[in-house]
Protein backbone atom coordinates (compact mmCIF):
# COMPACT_ATOMS: atom_id res chain seq x y z
CA UNK A 1 0.00 0.00 0.00
CA UNK A 2 0.94 3.11 -0.59
CA UNK A 3 1.55 6.55 1.80
CA UNK A 4 -1.13 8.08 0.10
CA UNK A 5 -5.13 6.79 0.02
CA UNK A 6 -6.33 6.04 -2.92
CA UNK A 7 -10.07 5.75 -4.71
CA UNK A 8 -8.63 2.22 -5.68
CA UNK A 9 -7.95 1.27 -2.52
CA UNK A 10 -11.07 2.76 -0.66
CA UNK A 11 -12.98 0.59 -3.61
CA UNK A 12 -11.09 -2.58 -2.34
CA UNK A 13 -11.98 -1.61 1.65
CA UNK A 14 -15.53 -1.41 0.77
CA UNK A 15 -15.53 -4.45 -0.66
CA UNK A 16 -13.58 -6.27 2.49
CA UNK A 17 -14.76 -4.45 5.02
CA UNK A 18 -18.78 -3.79 4.15
CA UNK A 19 -19.25 -6.27 1.42
CA UNK A 20 -20.09 -3.27 -1.40
CA UNK A 21 -18.61 -4.22 -4.82
CA UNK A 22 -18.10 -0.45 -6.48
CA UNK A 23 -16.13 0.68 -9.24
CA UNK A 24 -13.23 3.13 -8.33
CA UNK A 25 -13.73 4.45 -11.49
CA UNK A 26 -17.17 6.03 -10.17
CA UNK A 27 -15.35 6.80 -6.86
CA UNK A 28 -13.22 8.90 -9.12
CA UNK A 29 -15.34 10.53 -11.89
CA UNK A 30 -17.70 11.34 -8.83
CA UNK A 31 -16.06 12.23 -5.62
CA UNK A 32 -19.04 14.08 -4.09
CA UNK A 33 -21.34 11.39 -5.06
CA UNK A 34 -22.36 10.27 -1.10
CA UNK A 35 -21.06 7.10 0.65
CA UNK A 36 -25.00 6.35 1.14
CA UNK A 37 -25.61 6.32 -2.51
CA UNK A 38 -23.06 3.08 -2.08
CA UNK A 39 -24.67 2.03 0.94
CA UNK A 40 -22.07 2.40 2.71
CA UNK A 41 -23.00 3.24 6.06
CA UNK A 42 -21.83 4.04 9.38
CA UNK A 43 -20.64 1.76 10.78
CA UNK A 44 -18.91 0.83 7.66
CA UNK A 45 -17.04 3.28 7.19
CA UNK A 46 -15.69 3.33 11.27
CA UNK A 47 -14.36 -0.65 9.60
CA UNK A 48 -12.62 1.18 6.82
CA UNK A 49 -10.80 3.52 9.25
CA UNK A 50 -10.09 0.88 11.80
CA UNK A 51 -8.46 -1.00 8.84
CA UNK A 52 -6.66 1.49 7.62
CA UNK A 53 -5.29 2.28 11.35
CA UNK A 54 -4.19 -1.44 11.25
CA UNK A 55 -2.88 -0.37 7.62
CA UNK A 56 -0.53 2.34 8.35
CA UNK A 57 0.23 1.14 11.88
CA UNK A 58 -0.88 4.41 13.85
CA UNK A 59 -3.96 5.62 14.82
CA UNK A 60 -6.00 7.85 12.57
CA UNK A 61 -7.25 11.14 14.64
CA UNK A 62 -11.34 12.22 14.93
CA UNK A 63 -12.86 12.85 11.80
CA UNK A 64 -12.48 10.94 8.62
CA UNK A 65 -15.30 8.62 10.16
CA UNK A 66 -17.98 11.29 9.82
CA UNK A 67 -16.91 12.37 6.07
CA UNK A 68 -19.57 12.01 4.03
CA UNK A 69 -18.27 11.18 0.12
CA UNK A 70 -15.58 9.36 -0.69
CA UNK A 71 -13.59 12.75 -2.03
CA UNK A 72 -13.88 14.42 1.56
CA UNK A 73 -12.93 10.84 3.36
CA UNK A 74 -9.55 10.34 1.17
CA UNK A 75 -8.70 13.92 1.50
CA UNK A 76 -9.39 13.57 5.52
CA UNK A 77 -6.93 10.42 5.77
CA UNK A 78 -4.56 11.79 3.46
CA UNK A 79 -4.41 14.82 5.49
CA UNK A 80 -4.31 12.99 8.58
CA UNK A 81 -1.28 10.55 6.92
CA UNK A 82 0.59 13.83 5.71
CA UNK A 83 0.38 15.53 9.66
CA UNK A 84 1.75 12.36 10.92
CA UNK A 85 4.51 11.73 8.83
CA UNK B 1 -71.15 -3.81 16.38
CA UNK B 2 -69.29 -3.62 12.71
CA UNK B 3 -67.48 -0.91 13.57
CA UNK B 4 -66.03 -2.97 16.43
CA UNK B 5 -65.17 -6.01 14.90
CA UNK B 6 -61.55 -7.84 15.53
CA UNK B 7 -58.86 -6.86 12.51
CA UNK B 8 -58.00 -10.63 12.17
CA UNK B 9 -54.14 -11.74 10.70
CA UNK B 10 -53.88 -14.16 7.97
CA UNK B 11 -50.54 -15.93 6.49
CA UNK B 12 -50.30 -14.79 2.59
CA UNK B 13 -46.24 -15.90 2.73
CA UNK B 14 -43.87 -18.59 3.87
CA UNK B 15 -40.37 -18.77 3.49
CA UNK B 16 -38.46 -21.38 5.22
CA UNK B 17 -34.86 -22.60 5.78
CA UNK B 18 -34.76 -25.77 7.44
CA UNK B 19 -32.46 -28.64 8.24
CA UNK B 20 -34.44 -30.74 5.40
CA UNK B 21 -35.27 -28.33 3.10
CA UNK B 22 -34.42 -24.87 1.52
CA UNK B 23 -37.37 -23.32 0.73
CA UNK B 24 -40.72 -24.25 1.29
CA UNK B 25 -41.07 -26.66 -1.09
CA UNK B 26 -38.43 -28.70 -0.49
CA UNK B 27 -39.07 -28.37 3.33
CA UNK B 28 -42.87 -29.75 2.38
CA UNK B 29 -41.77 -32.66 0.51
CA UNK B 30 -39.31 -33.56 3.62
CA UNK B 31 -41.60 -33.12 5.96
CA UNK B 32 -44.49 -35.06 4.37
CA UNK B 33 -42.82 -37.88 3.95
CA UNK B 34 -40.71 -37.85 7.54
CA UNK B 35 -37.57 -37.97 6.39
CA UNK B 36 -35.24 -37.48 9.76
CA UNK B 37 -32.07 -35.16 8.71
CA UNK B 38 -30.62 -35.55 11.90
CA UNK B 39 -26.68 -36.56 12.16
CA UNK B 40 -23.25 -35.79 13.65
CA UNK B 41 -22.94 -32.31 13.66
CA UNK B 42 -20.03 -31.45 11.38
CA UNK B 43 -19.10 -27.70 11.94
CA UNK B 44 -16.10 -26.57 12.53
CA UNK B 45 -14.80 -26.11 15.88
CA UNK B 46 -18.10 -28.40 17.00
CA UNK B 47 -16.59 -32.01 16.39
CA UNK B 48 -14.69 -32.54 19.95
CA UNK B 49 -17.70 -31.70 22.11
CA UNK B 50 -20.16 -34.65 23.65
CA UNK B 51 -22.96 -32.85 22.12
CA UNK B 52 -22.92 -34.49 18.81
CA UNK B 53 -25.89 -34.99 16.81
CA UNK B 54 -28.11 -32.03 15.60
CA UNK B 55 -30.31 -30.56 12.57
CA UNK B 56 -27.82 -28.17 10.80
CA UNK B 57 -29.30 -26.62 7.69
CA UNK B 58 -26.34 -27.97 5.27
CA UNK B 59 -25.70 -26.29 1.68
CA UNK B 60 -26.95 -22.72 2.47
CA UNK B 61 -24.96 -20.12 1.13
CA UNK B 62 -26.28 -17.36 2.38
CA UNK B 63 -24.63 -14.99 -0.73
CA UNK B 64 -27.18 -16.17 -3.20
CA UNK B 65 -30.24 -15.38 -1.07
CA UNK B 66 -28.84 -12.29 0.50
CA UNK B 67 -26.66 -9.00 -0.48
CA UNK B 68 -23.10 -9.54 0.27
CA UNK B 69 -23.32 -6.47 2.40
CA UNK B 70 -25.88 -7.74 4.90
CA UNK B 71 -24.11 -10.55 4.87
CA UNK B 72 -20.45 -9.60 6.14
CA UNK B 73 -22.16 -7.40 8.64
CA UNK B 74 -24.69 -10.16 10.00
CA UNK B 75 -24.95 -13.24 12.04
CA UNK B 76 -25.82 -17.02 10.34
CA UNK B 77 -29.11 -16.57 12.47
CA UNK B 78 -30.06 -13.11 10.71
CA UNK B 79 -28.43 -14.75 7.49
CA UNK B 80 -31.31 -17.69 8.15
CA UNK B 81 -33.73 -14.90 8.70
CA UNK B 82 -33.08 -12.42 5.95
CA UNK B 83 -33.19 -15.19 3.71
CA UNK B 84 -36.51 -16.82 5.03
CA UNK B 85 -38.07 -13.12 5.21
CA UNK B 86 -36.80 -12.48 1.19
CA UNK B 87 -38.97 -16.32 0.34
CA UNK B 88 -42.12 -15.26 2.25
CA UNK B 89 -42.11 -11.42 0.80
CA UNK B 90 -41.90 -13.03 -2.66
CA UNK B 91 -44.64 -15.91 -1.90
CA UNK B 92 -46.91 -13.32 -0.84
CA UNK B 93 -46.03 -11.64 -3.91
CA UNK B 94 -45.70 -8.57 -1.97
CA UNK B 95 -44.55 -5.04 -2.92
CA UNK B 96 -43.63 -2.24 -0.33
CA UNK B 97 -43.96 0.60 -3.49
CA UNK B 98 -47.69 -0.38 -3.43
CA UNK B 99 -48.30 0.59 0.27
CA UNK B 100 -47.40 3.05 3.02
CA UNK B 101 -43.69 1.84 4.59
CA UNK B 102 -45.22 2.96 8.35
CA UNK B 103 -48.21 0.19 7.59
CA UNK B 104 -45.64 -2.72 7.37
CA UNK B 105 -43.63 -4.09 10.78
CA UNK B 106 -40.87 -6.71 11.74
CA UNK B 107 -41.05 -9.16 14.68
CA UNK B 108 -38.73 -12.10 15.04
CA UNK B 109 -37.73 -14.24 17.70
CA UNK B 110 -34.30 -14.57 19.65
CA UNK B 111 -33.27 -17.46 22.11
CA UNK B 112 -29.29 -16.67 21.72
CA UNK B 113 -28.27 -13.90 19.21
CA UNK B 114 -25.93 -14.05 17.12
CA UNK B 115 -23.16 -16.30 19.01
CA UNK B 116 -21.17 -17.21 16.24
CA UNK B 117 -20.61 -13.44 14.96
CA UNK B 118 -20.29 -12.74 18.76
CA UNK B 119 -17.49 -15.43 19.40
CA UNK B 120 -15.05 -14.66 16.33
CA UNK B 121 -15.01 -10.92 17.18
CA UNK B 122 -14.34 -11.58 21.47
CA UNK B 123 -11.55 -13.77 19.55
CA UNK B 124 -10.25 -10.85 18.43
CA UNK B 125 -10.43 -9.05 20.97
CA UNK B 126 -8.86 -11.07 23.57
CA UNK B 127 -6.34 -12.70 20.84
CA UNK B 128 -5.27 -9.58 19.19
CA UNK B 129 -6.24 -6.31 20.67
CA UNK B 130 -9.42 -3.68 20.31
CA UNK B 131 -8.56 -2.26 17.23
CA UNK B 132 -9.00 -5.85 15.72
CA UNK B 133 -12.78 -5.93 16.45
CA UNK B 134 -15.15 -5.08 13.61
CA UNK B 135 -17.82 -2.46 14.44
CA UNK B 136 -20.42 -4.30 13.27
CA UNK B 137 -20.34 -6.75 16.34
CA UNK B 138 -22.19 -3.64 17.97
CA UNK B 139 -25.33 -5.17 16.06
CA UNK B 140 -24.54 -8.66 14.72
CA UNK B 141 -24.67 -10.43 17.47
CA UNK B 142 -27.23 -8.45 18.96
CA UNK B 143 -30.98 -10.50 19.35
CA UNK B 144 -32.53 -7.78 17.90
CA UNK B 145 -30.30 -7.90 14.67
CA UNK B 146 -32.24 -10.13 12.20
CA UNK B 147 -35.73 -7.16 12.67
CA UNK B 148 -33.42 -4.49 12.41
CA UNK B 149 -31.92 -5.87 8.89
CA UNK B 150 -35.14 -7.06 7.49
CA UNK B 151 -37.04 -3.64 7.75
CA UNK B 152 -34.07 -1.81 6.82
CA UNK B 153 -33.77 -4.24 3.23
CA UNK B 154 -37.28 -3.92 3.06
CA UNK B 155 -37.55 -0.21 4.37
CA UNK B 156 -40.51 -1.30 6.09
CA UNK B 157 -41.01 1.49 8.97
CA UNK B 158 -43.87 0.18 10.66
CA UNK B 159 -44.24 -0.74 14.03
CA UNK B 160 -40.78 -3.40 14.95
CA UNK B 161 -40.02 -5.56 17.93
CA UNK B 162 -38.15 -8.49 18.90
CA UNK B 163 -39.16 -11.33 21.44
CA UNK B 164 -35.90 -12.23 23.63
CA UNK B 165 -36.79 -15.56 25.29
CA UNK B 166 -37.01 -19.41 24.79
CA UNK B 167 -38.43 -21.36 22.48
CA UNK B 168 -41.54 -20.73 23.23
CA UNK B 169 -40.95 -16.74 21.93
CA UNK B 170 -41.95 -18.05 18.10
CA UNK B 171 -45.37 -18.23 18.89
CA UNK B 172 -45.38 -15.01 21.16
CA UNK B 173 -43.74 -13.10 18.00
CA UNK B 174 -46.78 -14.28 16.39
CA UNK B 175 -48.97 -13.18 18.69
CA UNK B 176 -47.18 -10.06 18.92
CA UNK B 177 -47.61 -9.32 15.09
CA UNK B 178 -51.39 -10.06 15.32
CA UNK B 179 -51.63 -7.50 18.20
CA UNK B 180 -49.74 -5.00 15.40
CA UNK B 181 -52.30 -5.78 12.80
CA UNK B 182 -55.31 -5.16 15.63
CA UNK B 183 -53.75 -1.83 16.31
CA UNK B 184 -53.57 -1.01 12.63
CA UNK B 185 -50.52 -1.74 10.77
CA UNK B 186 -51.20 -3.33 7.49
CA UNK B 187 -48.30 -6.09 7.19
CA UNK B 188 -46.01 -7.73 9.34
CA UNK B 189 -42.94 -10.16 8.48
CA UNK B 190 -42.39 -12.18 11.43
CA UNK B 191 -40.69 -15.64 12.90
CA UNK B 192 -37.84 -16.90 13.62
CA UNK B 193 -34.92 -18.20 12.92
CA UNK B 194 -31.83 -19.76 15.44
CA UNK B 195 -27.96 -20.42 14.70
CA UNK B 196 -26.78 -22.24 17.98
CA UNK B 197 -23.93 -24.47 16.31
CA UNK B 198 -20.98 -23.17 16.67
CA UNK B 199 -18.31 -23.46 18.90
CA UNK B 200 -19.36 -21.07 22.20
CA UNK B 201 -23.05 -21.47 21.47
CA UNK B 202 -22.59 -25.20 21.83
CA UNK B 203 -20.86 -25.39 24.99
CA UNK B 204 -23.30 -23.17 26.61
CA UNK B 205 -26.19 -26.03 25.60
CA UNK B 206 -24.15 -28.26 27.13
CA UNK B 207 -25.51 -26.75 30.30
CA UNK B 208 -28.95 -28.17 29.61
CA UNK B 209 -29.85 -31.19 31.38
CA UNK B 210 -32.72 -32.03 28.35
CA UNK B 211 -29.93 -32.08 26.01
CA UNK B 212 -29.52 -35.41 24.41
CA UNK B 213 -25.82 -36.36 24.21
CA UNK B 214 -26.84 -39.80 22.22
CA UNK B 215 -24.64 -40.45 19.26
CA UNK B 216 -26.66 -42.43 16.86
CA UNK B 217 -29.08 -39.55 15.07
CA UNK B 218 -31.77 -42.31 14.63
CA UNK B 219 -31.95 -42.74 18.21
CA UNK B 220 -30.90 -39.42 19.89
CA UNK B 221 -34.44 -37.83 19.81
CA UNK B 222 -37.49 -39.51 20.05
CA UNK B 223 -40.04 -37.88 22.18
CA UNK B 224 -42.75 -39.63 23.17
CA UNK B 225 -41.24 -43.07 23.65
CA UNK B 226 -39.94 -45.17 26.10
CA UNK B 227 -36.50 -44.49 25.12
CA UNK B 228 -36.32 -40.56 24.98
CA UNK B 229 -33.35 -39.21 26.64
CA UNK B 230 -33.90 -35.73 25.80
CA UNK B 231 -34.09 -33.29 22.66
CA UNK B 232 -31.60 -32.83 19.95
CA UNK B 233 -31.32 -28.82 18.46
CA UNK B 234 -31.24 -27.64 15.68
CA UNK B 235 -30.63 -24.52 13.31
CA UNK B 236 -32.79 -22.42 11.23
CA UNK B 237 -36.11 -21.18 11.26
CA UNK B 238 -39.22 -19.96 8.99
CA UNK B 239 -40.49 -16.33 8.87
CA UNK B 240 -43.84 -15.31 7.63
CA UNK B 241 -45.94 -12.75 5.87
CA UNK B 242 -49.07 -11.56 7.74
CA UNK B 243 -50.94 -9.28 6.64
CA UNK B 244 -54.43 -7.53 7.85
CA UNK B 245 -57.32 -10.10 6.46
CA UNK B 246 -59.46 -7.48 4.22
CA UNK B 247 -56.16 -5.59 3.59
CA UNK B 248 -54.84 -8.53 1.69
CA UNK B 249 -58.36 -9.32 0.02
CA UNK B 250 -58.04 -6.13 -1.57
CA UNK B 251 -54.51 -6.40 -2.74
CA UNK B 252 -55.31 -10.15 -4.12
CA UNK B 253 -53.26 -11.76 -1.82
CA UNK B 254 -53.55 -15.53 -0.81
CA UNK B 255 -55.00 -15.84 2.66
CA UNK B 256 -53.46 -19.34 3.37
CA UNK B 257 -54.17 -19.48 7.17
CA UNK B 258 -55.91 -17.25 10.22
CA UNK B 259 -54.06 -16.85 12.73
CA UNK B 260 -56.64 -17.13 15.12
CA UNK B 261 -55.83 -17.37 19.06
CA UNK B 262 -53.10 -17.64 21.47
CA UNK B 263 -51.83 -17.31 25.03
CA UNK B 264 -48.81 -17.71 26.98
CA UNK B 265 -48.40 -18.71 30.33
CA UNK B 266 -45.03 -19.12 32.48
CA UNK B 267 -44.15 -22.03 34.73
CA UNK B 268 -40.64 -21.75 35.74
CA UNK B 269 -37.44 -24.56 35.54
CA UNK B 270 -38.27 -26.20 38.60
CA UNK B 271 -39.47 -28.94 36.85
CA UNK B 272 -41.21 -30.38 33.55
CA UNK B 273 -44.63 -31.69 35.82
CA UNK B 274 -45.53 -27.87 35.93
CA UNK B 275 -45.86 -27.32 32.56
CA UNK B 276 -48.72 -29.18 32.14
CA UNK B 277 -50.67 -26.43 34.13
CA UNK B 278 -49.38 -23.90 32.56
CA UNK B 279 -49.53 -25.95 29.18
CA UNK B 280 -53.05 -26.74 29.60
CA UNK B 281 -53.54 -22.83 30.29
CA UNK B 282 -52.02 -21.62 27.30
CA UNK B 283 -54.42 -24.44 25.30
CA UNK B 284 -57.72 -23.24 26.94
CA UNK B 285 -56.69 -19.18 26.06
CA UNK B 286 -55.73 -19.92 22.77
CA UNK B 287 -59.06 -21.55 22.43
CA UNK B 288 -60.64 -19.18 23.79
CA UNK B 289 -59.69 -16.35 21.94
CA UNK B 290 -59.97 -18.44 18.45
CA UNK B 291 -63.57 -18.58 19.20
CA UNK B 292 -63.11 -22.36 19.11
CA UNK B 293 -64.41 -25.40 20.55
CA UNK B 294 -61.85 -28.44 21.37
CA UNK B 295 -63.13 -30.94 18.89
CA UNK B 296 -62.88 -28.58 16.72
CA UNK B 297 -58.92 -29.27 16.62
CA UNK B 298 -58.09 -31.20 13.55
CA UNK B 299 -54.55 -31.57 14.29
CA UNK B 300 -51.95 -30.67 17.06
CA UNK B 301 -48.03 -29.65 16.47
CA UNK B 302 -46.27 -31.26 19.71
CA UNK B 303 -43.63 -29.32 21.90
CA UNK B 304 -41.98 -33.22 22.03
CA UNK B 305 -39.12 -32.34 24.26
CA UNK B 306 -38.18 -36.11 24.20
CA UNK B 307 -37.93 -35.67 28.22
CA UNK B 308 -39.87 -38.34 29.84
CA UNK B 309 -41.44 -36.35 32.46
CA UNK B 310 -42.02 -33.31 29.81
CA UNK B 311 -43.46 -35.84 27.46
CA UNK B 312 -45.77 -36.78 29.87
CA UNK B 313 -46.60 -33.39 30.77
CA UNK B 314 -47.84 -32.05 27.44
CA UNK B 315 -49.62 -35.53 26.79
CA UNK B 316 -51.76 -34.37 29.77
CA UNK B 317 -52.39 -31.10 29.68
CA UNK B 318 -53.47 -31.56 26.25
CA UNK B 319 -55.87 -34.08 27.41
CA UNK B 320 -56.57 -31.53 30.47
CA UNK B 321 -57.39 -29.02 27.92
CA UNK B 322 -58.89 -31.15 25.22
CA UNK B 323 -60.64 -33.71 26.99
CA UNK B 324 -61.88 -36.67 25.36
CA UNK B 325 -61.10 -35.13 22.14
CA UNK B 326 -57.41 -35.63 23.21
CA UNK B 327 -57.47 -39.25 22.36
CA UNK B 328 -58.65 -38.69 19.24
CA UNK B 329 -57.15 -35.81 17.43
CA UNK B 330 -54.09 -36.55 15.25
CA UNK B 331 -50.58 -35.24 17.22
CA UNK B 332 -47.60 -35.00 15.75
CA UNK B 333 -44.20 -34.09 15.99
CA UNK B 334 -42.16 -33.21 12.77
CA UNK B 335 -39.15 -31.69 14.84
CA UNK B 336 -37.85 -35.32 15.43
CA UNK B 337 -36.37 -35.76 12.59
CA UNK B 338 -34.87 -32.34 12.11
CA UNK B 339 -34.67 -30.93 15.60
CA UNK B 340 -35.23 -28.15 17.98
CA UNK B 341 -33.80 -24.84 16.24
CA UNK B 342 -35.13 -23.00 20.13
CA UNK B 343 -37.30 -20.13 18.41
CA UNK B 344 -37.52 -20.93 15.14
CA UNK B 345 -38.94 -25.09 15.96
CA UNK B 346 -42.36 -23.27 16.69
CA UNK B 347 -42.26 -21.66 13.43
CA UNK B 348 -41.63 -24.61 11.46
CA UNK B 349 -44.24 -25.84 12.58
CA UNK B 350 -46.45 -23.27 12.27
CA UNK B 351 -45.17 -23.63 8.79
CA UNK B 352 -46.26 -27.35 8.56
CA UNK B 353 -48.86 -26.72 9.77
CA UNK B 354 -50.12 -24.41 7.36
CA UNK B 355 -49.37 -26.63 4.59
CA UNK B 356 -50.62 -29.55 6.41
CA UNK B 357 -53.81 -27.28 6.24
CA UNK B 358 -53.58 -26.86 2.59
CA UNK B 359 -52.90 -30.63 1.62
CA UNK B 360 -55.13 -31.84 3.88
CA UNK B 361 -52.30 -34.24 5.71
CA UNK B 362 -50.73 -34.90 8.47
CA UNK B 363 -46.90 -34.88 8.73
CA UNK B 364 -45.70 -38.12 10.54
CA UNK B 365 -43.00 -37.85 13.48
CA UNK B 366 -40.00 -39.57 12.17
CA UNK B 367 -37.99 -42.18 13.66
CA UNK B 368 -40.73 -42.37 16.65
CA UNK B 369 -42.34 -46.19 16.28
CA UNK B 370 -43.73 -47.02 19.83
CA UNK B 371 -45.63 -44.02 21.47
CA UNK B 372 -46.02 -44.84 25.27
CA UNK B 373 -49.00 -42.24 26.04
CA UNK B 374 -52.48 -42.00 25.32
CA UNK B 375 -51.93 -40.07 22.32
CA UNK B 376 -52.33 -41.15 18.28
CA UNK B 377 -49.36 -39.85 17.75
CA UNK B 378 -48.80 -39.96 13.80
CA UNK B 379 -45.43 -41.66 13.47
CA UNK B 380 -43.99 -43.93 10.27
CA UNK B 381 -46.30 -42.33 6.78
CA UNK B 382 -48.26 -38.73 6.25
CA UNK B 383 -51.55 -39.50 7.24
CA UNK B 384 -54.75 -37.83 5.36
CA UNK B 385 -57.28 -35.78 7.26
CA UNK B 386 -59.78 -32.88 6.68
CA UNK B 387 -57.54 -30.56 8.45
CA UNK B 388 -59.50 -26.88 8.95
CA UNK B 389 -57.97 -26.04 12.35
CA UNK B 390 -54.31 -26.70 13.87
CA UNK B 391 -52.65 -25.95 17.30
CA UNK B 392 -49.33 -25.48 18.13
CA UNK B 393 -47.35 -26.12 20.83
CA UNK B 394 -44.23 -24.70 22.19
CA UNK B 395 -42.23 -24.71 25.67
CA UNK B 396 -39.24 -23.33 26.53
CA UNK B 397 -36.22 -24.53 28.71
CA UNK B 398 -36.49 -21.55 31.03
CA UNK B 399 -40.62 -22.15 31.82
CA UNK B 400 -42.80 -20.50 28.98
CA UNK B 401 -45.57 -22.43 27.33
CA UNK B 402 -47.52 -20.85 24.34
CA UNK B 403 -49.88 -22.52 22.26
CA UNK B 404 -51.69 -21.05 19.01
CA UNK B 405 -55.02 -21.68 16.78
CA UNK B 406 -54.28 -21.61 13.14
CA UNK B 407 -57.46 -21.67 11.09
CA UNK B 408 -57.41 -23.03 6.92
CA UNK B 409 -57.63 -19.81 4.76
CA UNK B 410 -59.53 -19.52 1.89
CA UNK B 411 -57.02 -20.00 -1.02
CA UNK B 412 -56.45 -22.74 -2.98
CA UNK B 413 -53.35 -24.52 -2.41
CA UNK B 414 -50.33 -23.61 -5.58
Amino acid sequence: MSSQLTFSELASLMKSCAGLTVDPKDLEKRPDCAFAEYNLDSLGLLGIVSELEKRYGKPIPAGPETCKTPGEFVEAINASLMAGA
Amino acid sequence: MSAHKRRRAVVTGLGVIAPNGVGTDAFWKATKEGIGVLDLISREGCRHLPLRVAGEVRGFDPTTMVEERFVVQTDRFTHFAMAAAGLALKDAEFDIADRSAFGVGVVTASGSGGGEFGQRELQRLWGQGPSFVGPYQSIAWFYAASTGQISIRGGFKGPCGVVCSDEAGGLDALAHACRGIRGGTHAVVVGSAEAPLAPYSMVCQLGYPEVSLADDPERAYLPFTADARGFVPAEGGAMLMVEEESAARRRGARDRALLAGHAATFTGTSGWEKSRQGLAHAIRGALEEARCAPEEIDVVFADALGVPEADRAEALAIADALGPHAARVPVTAPKAGIGRAYCGAPMLDCAAAVLAMEHDVVPPTPNVTEVCYDLDLVTGCARSAELRTALVLSRGLMGSNSALVLRRGTAEPS
